[in-house]
Formats: structure tokens, C-alpha cells, sequence
């Protein structure tokens, strides 16, 4: 048998995770709350990513850009949303540029990599200055597919880049 | 309808694993019945998941386009072929048998409590995974997009991700297997396999438990123990991440080689610890030098504890060590014949303020309930009731395999090259998940803690196996 020591120890124990299993099931209630209110309704499955504006504007873009082409997406890694579109146009090859990088890296990247899509993601912000010499040129034509982002045609054999900025 | 249909090809691509699995198992092992039918389910799907995604490998080596024919045909066949040798019948009609008149479980008491939160758990774990879509970080940016793309273009095609291309590819492309078998991309349905996987851990983690010497209510409330203390492993049952499947390959490899060590294994255990040491080294990135550390804690185990036989047992080793080259050979060459970079990033200099660091906040997540519970520190508690045997038993290997690798992470995070700023992101992002590797094998070390507080030393041990064990605690 257990001596006096080691079975107060083991009921310490045993305690501490008694309450450890209410506070997992108060940390999980939200998300089987939710679980819960889906299966009522039957937002399950595929309904539950009809939420997203993100794979609604996917889904448009997906039936314009070819699935053997590249597209350049204009974003911050940290947003999280460059890997959202990555999956969502997979397996478009996609490469990601800073909103902040000018515009020789940005022509650099359009015209080595053959990409025909410039894919913005905030519509509402002011373009960096890559953005705005690639909007000035002539190889970049917008698309009108509505959406939290703004997606162009490029014309990548028109960028002619080099060390002038 | 359509999700039903698609549910009954999803439970038939993964049966299909296990079948393979088990003609595997039937192959490597004299006599698979030494295996309780739970043990020989967990160990089928790791190994038919290794064998499966190799072969896949292999058709992209060839050329060969995927398509479900061409991956499970010849697999299956295989398969069926080891069934129809004497030893893979006699399994298959035992199997059977075990089937036709299934023994009741005959749970008591606290038995029902513990069988009743595991079952909880997975009803809420199987819903969550397969009614939301993939929405994880790394299941969508890694895992989930490689299998994506994989099954689109019929092959391990990398040149349309641009991050992470030399990761090791077993679970993209068993994801891609099921998308195979769903005969389309359905990323909620074939994230079921998550916690499947977890199940298969935790009734692995039952049956080593069973073999240390624990009854049917210590094993069983260790398992709840283990799924039920903190969030990480619950949350790792629903998102498609490769770290489950490394802690269950970890554990299995672990698990059995402890068991070999301690003359407890059944027959064929080190073939079988060579595959899971394969699954390690295939399944993630951290995986060849995680299941090299294995091998090496076992090596000193034995150099430390001279066993009659030393040598002879030294050189058993070569086989486990074998495995790791099966797992780890394979997907290397392949990188170097396709050209892929290798992420060298990751080692340039040593930094001893994140090893300061680093430190302070293995400390925190180790004894923060918030991610493993109390386990990690049951587990302090189970080393000093182990007490002097770890001198002089076996436990050493567990404690060298886990006390080694906390000491690797810190070690990993003094040599990462990250800025100062980015370092407690960095950390935070990864710890906990090196952690899940490592928690189930030290599960493992708190039952044999269990074991050692219940009884004394060498009472009512199960029977030894054939192999010579090794010395017996001091009494």
C-alpha cells in the first residue's frame, strides 16, 4: 500500500486535476458552444468557409487566373491572410512581396517569376510605392471582381527592371 | 447524402492503412497475437501511414502520375500477399476470431469515469476536426496546402510553394491519399484523421501502460491523464498540424525500445520501433534528430547498465538504427535530386541570452497548467519515486531520451537566428509543440512512477519475453 506521504501527494494530484478538467471544459465551452449552434442549424463542413470574405473573393479570383499561373500578393506576412489566399488558389504558384518594397524588387519579382496576377490585399489602404509605379505603368490592368482586395492583370513581359531606384 | 457516401470512402481509405499496416506486421513479427488487438490497430496505422507515403514517394521518383489505383493497388497487394503466408493466416483467422466473439469490457468504478472523459473528449474532438474546415496556421500554409497541391497535380509537385519545400512529406501526402479517396479536396471530412491519430496514441500509451505492470484502472486513468491535462494536446486532436503523429510515432518508438531494454517486449518489438523511427524521421522536420536521440539514450542505457550480452544487444541496435535510414535516405535524396534549399537558416551562432531565456520559458510551459496541466510535474514527482533504480533499471532510458531533449530545445533555441525582438514570438509559436513530442513518452515515465508507488519492485511484473532482461532493482 502507499505509505501516508505518497497517497496525500497522489490526492493533491488527483485534486489539482479534478480542477484542471472544469477549467478545460470552461476554456472549451465557447468553441463547443458554437460546435453546438452549427450542428442545430447545419452550418457544417464546406458552409462554415461561405463565411469568409476571403475565400468568397478566392473563389472568384480562382475562375479567372489560370491554376498554371503565378500571382504576386501584396501583403505583410504577420496579417496571416497571405497564407489564407496561398491555400485557397493553391496550386497557383503564389509569391509574396511587401507592400513596402519599391518598385524594382516588385518588377524584379513580376517579370523573373512570369507572374500575370498582381493581387493587393487591402483595397482601402494607399498602395506602396512598388504598387503605384506598377499602377502608373502600362502592363497593369484591374480587375473588376469586388472583393477586400484589389487583383490586377499584369503584362509581366512589359517590366523592364533594374538598380534606378 | 453526398457526405455520408464521402464519410464510408474515408473510413475505407483509412481501413485500407490499417490493412496494410497490419500485412506489414503480419511480415516483421513471429508472432503478431503477442500483440492485444488494440496494440496491433495502434501499430498497423503507423506503420501502413509509413509505407504508403514512401511508395508515394517512390511513383514520384518514377514519374508515375498518382491516382488511387496506383497508390493502394500495389500497397494492398502486397498486403494480401503476407496475409497468405502461414504466419499472416494464422494472424488474419486469430484476428477474426478476436472479432466474431469480442471480449466485454467489463469496466468498474473509476474505469467508467476515466472511459467516460476520453469519450467525451473524442466525440467533441471528432466533431470539431471534421464539421469546421481546415483553419490552423501551419495546416494551411504547410501540411494542408502540400496536400492540397500534391493531389491537384498528381504528384509531389514543390514548385508552387515557396516555403518550407524540404519538410518531410508524410502527412501532406496521406492527407492527399485521402483526398484520393474522397476523390476530391475535402479538407473538413480528411481532418478527421487527427483524432483518430490521437486515439490510436492514447490506446498505445494504454497498452505500453499495461505492459509496465499497471492494472486496467492505472492504465486507463494514466491515459485520461495524458488527454485531459492541458489544451495542447486537445487542441492538436482537431487541427491539422504533423506534431501528433510525431508524438505518436515518438511514443511507439520509445515505448518499444524501453520494453526491449527492460526484456519485456514481445518478439519482433525492435523491427517494429525501426518503423516508428522510420514514421519519426518522415513525419516532420525535428523528427531524424528526435529519433537519433532514441537510439543514442538506448546506446548509454546499455553502455551504463552492462547487461549479460552487452554486444550482442549493442548491435541489435543497428536495426532501429536502420529504420531511422528508411525514413530519413529516402526523402534526402530526393531533395538533393530535385535541388531543393535546405533550410540551413536554422544554425549560424550561439546566443547565451536566448539560451537564458529560452530557459526561463521551458520552465513556464512546463509547469503552466495552461498547456500540459500538471503532467510534467507528475512526471518530476514520478522520477523520485523511481528513486535509486533509475541507476539501475531501464527508467534511465527514459530519462535519459527526455531530460536529453529538453536540454536540445534549449540548445535549438540558443543557436535560432532570430532578432531579440522576435524571439519571444518565436518561442511561443514552437515550444509548446516540441513539448507535445516529447509528452507522451514522459507519460510513459509517470507510469512507471505509478507502478514503483503502488507495489514493490519486482511484484507482480508481467512475464518476461524470451530476450535476457536486464538486472532487476536492488531490494
Amino acid at each position: 500500500m502507499l505509505s501516508n506521504w505518497k497517497a496525500h501527494l497522489t490526492r493533491i494530484l488527483l485534486a489539482l486535476w479534478g480542477l484542471q478538467l472544469i477549467w478545460l471544459a470552461w476554456h472549451f465551452a465557447p468553441e463547443a458552444r458554437d460546435l453546438a449552434r452549427r450542428i442545430g442549424s447545419g452550418e457544417v463542413g464546406a458552409a462554415v468557409r461561405q463565411e469568409d470574405p476571403w475565400y468568397l473573393w478566392s473563389a472568384s479570383l480562382s475562375a479567372v487566373i489560370p491554376p498554371d499561373a503565378a500571382y504576386v500578393f501584396v501583403d505583410n506576412y504577420e496579417a496571416g491572410k497571405d497564407i489564407k489566399i496561398g491555400y485557397y488558389l493553391a496550386p497557383r504558384r503564389h509569391l509574396l512581396v511587401s507592400p513596402q518594397s519599391p518598385a524594382a524588387f516588385l518588377f524584379h519579382t513580376l517579370h523573373e517569376e512570369q507572374a500575370a496576377y498582381l493581387i493587393v490585399r487591402d483595397r482601402a489602404k494607399p498602395p506602396g510605392p512598388g504598387v503605384q509605379a506598377a499602377l502608373r505603368s502600362q502592363a497593369v490592368l484591374p480587375l473588376k471582381i469586388p472583393g477586400p482586395g484589389q487583383a490586377y492583370r499584369v503584362d509581366y513581359p512589359l517590366f523592364h527592371w533594374g538598380f534606378y531606384d | 447524402m453526398i457526405e455520408a457516401l464521402s464519410l464510408l470512402r474515408l473510413l475505407g481509405g483509412l481501413a485500407a492503412l490499417c490493412c496494410l499496416g497490419s500485412g506489414l506486421l503480419a511480415a516483421v513479427l513471429p508472432q503478431p497475437r503477442e500483440f492485444r488487438p488494440l496494440e496491433r490497430l495502434a501499430l498497423s496505422f503507423g506503420s501502413g501511414a509509413v509505407l504508403l507515403t514512401l511508395w508515394m514517394l517512390a511513383l514520384t521518383w518514377r514519374g508515375l502520375p498518382f491516382g488511387l489505383g496506383l497508390i493502394l493497388g500495389p500497397s494492398l497487394g502486397v498486403a494480401a500477399a503476407l496475409f497468405l503466408t502461414p504466419r499472416g493466416r494464422r494472424a488474419l483467422s486469430g484476428d477474426l476470431r478476436a472479432l466474431a466473439w469480442p471480449r466485454r469490457p467489463g469496466l468498474q468504478g473509476w474505469d467508467w469515469l476515466f472511459a467516460g472523459l476520453l469519450a467525451t473528449l473524442f466525440l467533441y474532438a471528432c466533431l470539431r476536426a471534421a464539421l469546421y474546415p481546415m483553419w490552423a496556421w501551419d495546416a494551411i500554409a504547410t501540411w494542408g496546402c502540400k496536400a492540397k497541391v500534391f493531389y491537384l497535380s498528381r504528384g509531389l509537385d514543390l514548385t508552387c510553394i515557396d516555403a518550407h519545400n524540404y519538410y518531410p512529406n508524410l502527412v501532406p501526402l496521406l492527407l492527399s491519399y485521402l483526398y484520393y479517396c474522397l476523390g476530391r479536396v475535402n479538407d473538413h471530412l480528411a481532418q478527421g484523421l487527427f483524432p483518430l491519430w490521437g486515439a490510436l496514441l492514447l490506446g498505445l500509451l494504454y497498452s505500453l501502460a499495461r505492459r509496465l505492470g499497471l492494472s486496467r484502472r492505472l492504465a486507463l486513468g494514466l491515459t485520461a491523464f495524458l488527454a485531459l491535462n492541458g489544451t495542447v494536446f486537445v487542441v492538436h486532436l482537431y487541427i491539422a498540424y504533423a506534431d501528433l503523429p510525431l508524438a505518436y510515432f515518438t511514443l511507439g518508438a520509445v515505448g518499444l525500445i524501453y520494453l526491449w531494454l527492460a526484456g519485456q517486449a514481445p518478439r519482433g518489438s525492435l523491427s517494429l520501433a525501426a518503423l516508428f523511427l522510420a514514421g519519426m524521421a518522415w513525419c516532420k522536420y525535428e523528427g531524424p534528430p528526435l529519433a537519433a536521440t532514441v537510439i543514442l539514450a538506448a546506446v548509454l542505457t546499455l553502455a551504463w547498465l552492462r547487461p549479460p550480452g552487452t554486444w550482442r544487444r549493442l548491435c541489435s541496435l543497428s536495426l532501429p538504427l536502420a529504420g531511422l535510414a528508411l525514413g530519413y535516405l529516402p526523402w534526402r535524396l530526393f531533395i538533393s535530386q530535385q535541388h531543393l534549399a535546405l533550410g540551413a537558416d536554422h544554425i549560424q551562432n550561439f546566443y547565451p541570452q536566448q539560451l537564458a531565456q529560452a530557459s526561463a520559458y521551458l520552465m513556464a510551459a512546463l509547469i503552466r497548467p495552461y498547456f500540459f496541466g500538471f503532467l510534467w510535474p507528475a512526471v518530476l514527482l514520478a522520477v523520485i519515486a523511481v528513486g535509486r533504480r533509475l541507476w539501475t533499471t531501464p527508467a534511465l532510458f527514459l530519462v535519459l531520451f527526455l531530460g536529453g531533449n529538453l536540454l536540445a530545445i534549449l540548445l535549438a533555441y540558443a543557436v535560432a537566428p532570430t532578432s531579440a525582438a522576435e524571439f519571444p514570438s518565436y518561442v511561443r509559436a514552437s515550444l509548446d509543440r516540441l513539448l507535445l513530442h516529447l509528452t507522451p513518452s514522459a507519460a510513459l515515465l509517470l507510469g512507471l512512477g505509478l507502478k514503483y508507488l503502488r507495489r514493490a519492485p519486482g511484484t507482480n511484473d508481467p512475464p518476461p519475453s524470451p530476450q535476457t532482461p536486464l538486472p532487476t532493482p536492488a531490494k
